[in-house]
């Protein structure tokens, strides 16, 4: 990690805990909701930052929008299921294949493009977040080849679908009583547990049908071009 | 050829299909050849519907600003006449910029979102002094209802300004915002919207070419599974070389030297100044009324009292007035189109 970017995290960091001393105290415990709207979107810069900083090729780029196409896709195609989506699949094996801060650009991205189908609102922020954290968490260097196996990935779709729930119940219990409650916390999550079983059986079914074949399409393409 | 003048006839009937009709018809009295056209009044856009959208014709950064000030005001409002305001201006800009029956079924399902919301705070929340009644032991206060209701229409509003904001914030106006401060990320964001439709077509293609093959033409469920499967299959291999050579293509063209200019239609004209004059203004007004205590409201422990009298009266206008920019707008330019018609 180079020095200026060790600086944008830290400048981050910072920002987000003064927004959270703002929120108790300037505004006595009230929104929340704008807080963590507004820390669900810092999260994202640095993240967006290192992408920006890294040097590769426009190849690697244009072929990274193709991922985020794909995801989008995904969601769209099977739109008629609820909650039985691709995106966190493809996610995980962009960021596997094609590295960490590629796969946080991928599933932020693939959320900022679906909701103009889905419809942006206050959530978009969360699953920002959430789907580029679990798209980061996969590219990491001591994860990438444990995932791209059988157990690893299975595990690693359980893993997402909790953690995209978590992240999204956050946003839920927030709407339903603005300043944060373990209880409200704990309702959202109880109501939400069927989702989170259908998460996680797509995570498993999608990363089961897709992370090989797309794996050996992505390590192709980068073999035969020379690109990662 | 002589004597065959032809005759254009253009009326304006009801003809069921989009665009233009055309019948020849001879006439045979004086054997001249009369084209009829007749003119199919086409339902996509109208020129009311493109005036509709005046306010989405400002300048982007201007349209950014605005959203970022009604989204923040709108988050960190408790005053109810603060959280009317923008919920009127949210969904009176909707109405005028998606019509009358869409924002009508929109606002009786928001309803049953906003009803849901709030009578789910009093159910975690028992803080507040008027009790009204008991629910499993718990105090159902009537603070609590007051406060999930004035939380549901904070997060009403806020949808129905996003719902505004895809409209009138297009990916081409983020860009130009985004692209010289966050050129790979906005790169990758316009290069994946042209995807989609190269993506449909390359996938029809693919389709056709399957089935003109003569695979998986049965109709049972494996075979759609696997055509389906084979065609994503293969509409990937073909994405993935495609990018490649775009890549190449637009490298080829210097893209990501130095010097390089952006093409934009967007210029900043004096409409745009007026608008950012006005947004200025108000904030202002707002800010020194903010200060002043006029929007000065609690829940807890008690409801607190309105504030009244003129000063109140004028802190809640600049507030309106500022959410209804641009329905003002939209409506003024509606009028205007209107008058120039007669």
């Amino acid at each position: 990690m180079s020095r200026k970017q060790a600086a944008v995290w830290a400048v981050t960091l910072l920002l987000s805990i003064g927004l959270l001393a703002a929120g108790v105290s300037a505004f006595r415990d009230r929104n929340y909701m704008m807080i963590s709207m507004m820390i669900a979107c810092l999260s994202c810069v640095p993240f967006y930052f290192s992408y920006e900083k890294k040097s590769g090729s426009t190849r690697r780029t244009v072929i990274l929008a193709v991922m985020v196409t794909m995801a989008v896709a995904g969601r769209l195609i099977f739109g008629m299921i609820p909650n039985f989506k691709p995106v966190a699949a493809i996610v995980t094996v962009t960021g596997v294949y094609m590295g960490a801060s590629a796969g946080f650009l991928a599933g932020s991205l693939a959320a900022l493009l679906s909701n103009l189908f889905f419809g942006q609102g206050p959530w978009t922020p969360f699953q920002m977040a959430a789907w580029g954290l679990i798209g980061f968490f996969a590219g990491l260097p001591f994860l990438k080849e444990f995932l791209k196996k059988a157990p690893g990935y299975v595990l690693y779709g359980l893993f997402a679908a909790v953690f995209y729930s978590g992240v999204m119940n956050l946003w839920a219990a927030l709407s339903i009583d603005s300043s944060f409650s373990w209880k409200a916390y704990g309702a959202a999550a109880v109501a939400s547990l069927p989702t989170l079983a259908v998460y996680g059986v797509s995570n498993i079914v999608f990363l089961w049908l897709l992370s090989a074949p797309v794996g050996k399409k992505l390590d192709r393409i980068a073999k035969k071009h020379g690109i990662f | 050829m002589k004597n065959h003048t032809d005759v254009l006839i253009v009326s304006q009937n009801e003809v069921p299909s989009f665009g233009y009709l055309c019948r020849s018809v001879t006439n045979s009295s004086d054997g001249r050849r009369e084209l009829e056209v007749r003119a199919a009044p086409s339902r996509k856009r109208s020129g009311m519907e493109i005036f509709m959208n005046e306010f989405s014709r400002r300048h982007p950064a201007v349209l950014f600003l605005y959203y970022l000030l009604v989204l923040f005001l709108t988050m960190f409002a408790v005053h109810p006449a603060a959280l009317a305001a923008s919920f009127g201006g949210a969904f009176l800009f909707y109405l005028a910029e998606n019509g009358v029956k869409t924002a009508m079924k929109d606002l009786a399902y928001y309803c049953g979102v906003f009803l849901l919301l709030a009578v789910l705070n009093p159910i975690f929340s028992h803080n507040g002094e008027t009790v009204l009644f008991f629910m499993n032991d718990r105090p159902v206060t009537m603070e609590a209802i007051l406060y999930g209701a004035a939380m549901a229409a904070m997060i009403v509003s806020v949808i129905f300004w996003c719902k505004c904001y895809q409209t009138v914030l297009t990916t081409d106006k983020v860009l130009y915002l985004f692209g010289k401060t966050v050129p790979r990320l906005s790169l990758v964001l316009s290069m994946s919207l042209r995807f989609f439709p190269l993506l449909k077509e390359q996938a029809g293609r693919i389709g056709k070419a399957q089935k003109a093959m003569g695979m998986y033409a049965k109709d049972s469920l494996t075979d759609r599974l696997l055509f389906h499967v084979r065609l994503f299959d293969s509409l990937l291999t073909w994405m993935l070389e495609n990018a490649v050579e775009t890549a190449d293509s637009m490298k080829a063209r210097g893209y990501g030297l130095k010097g390089r200019s952006h093409f934009s239609l967007f210029r900043f004209e004096k409409r745009d100044g007026t608008l950012l004059g006005a947004m200025g203004i108000l904030t202002l007004g707002t800010g020194a009324a903010a200060i002043g205590g006029m929007y000065r409201f609690h829940y807890y422990p008690g409801i607190s009292a309105m504030q009244t009298g003129l000063w109140a009266v004028a802190s809640d206008l600049l507030l309106v007035l500022l959410f209804l920019l641009p329905f003002l707008i939209d409506v003024k330019e509606k009028i205007l189109w209107k008058i120039s018609l007669r």
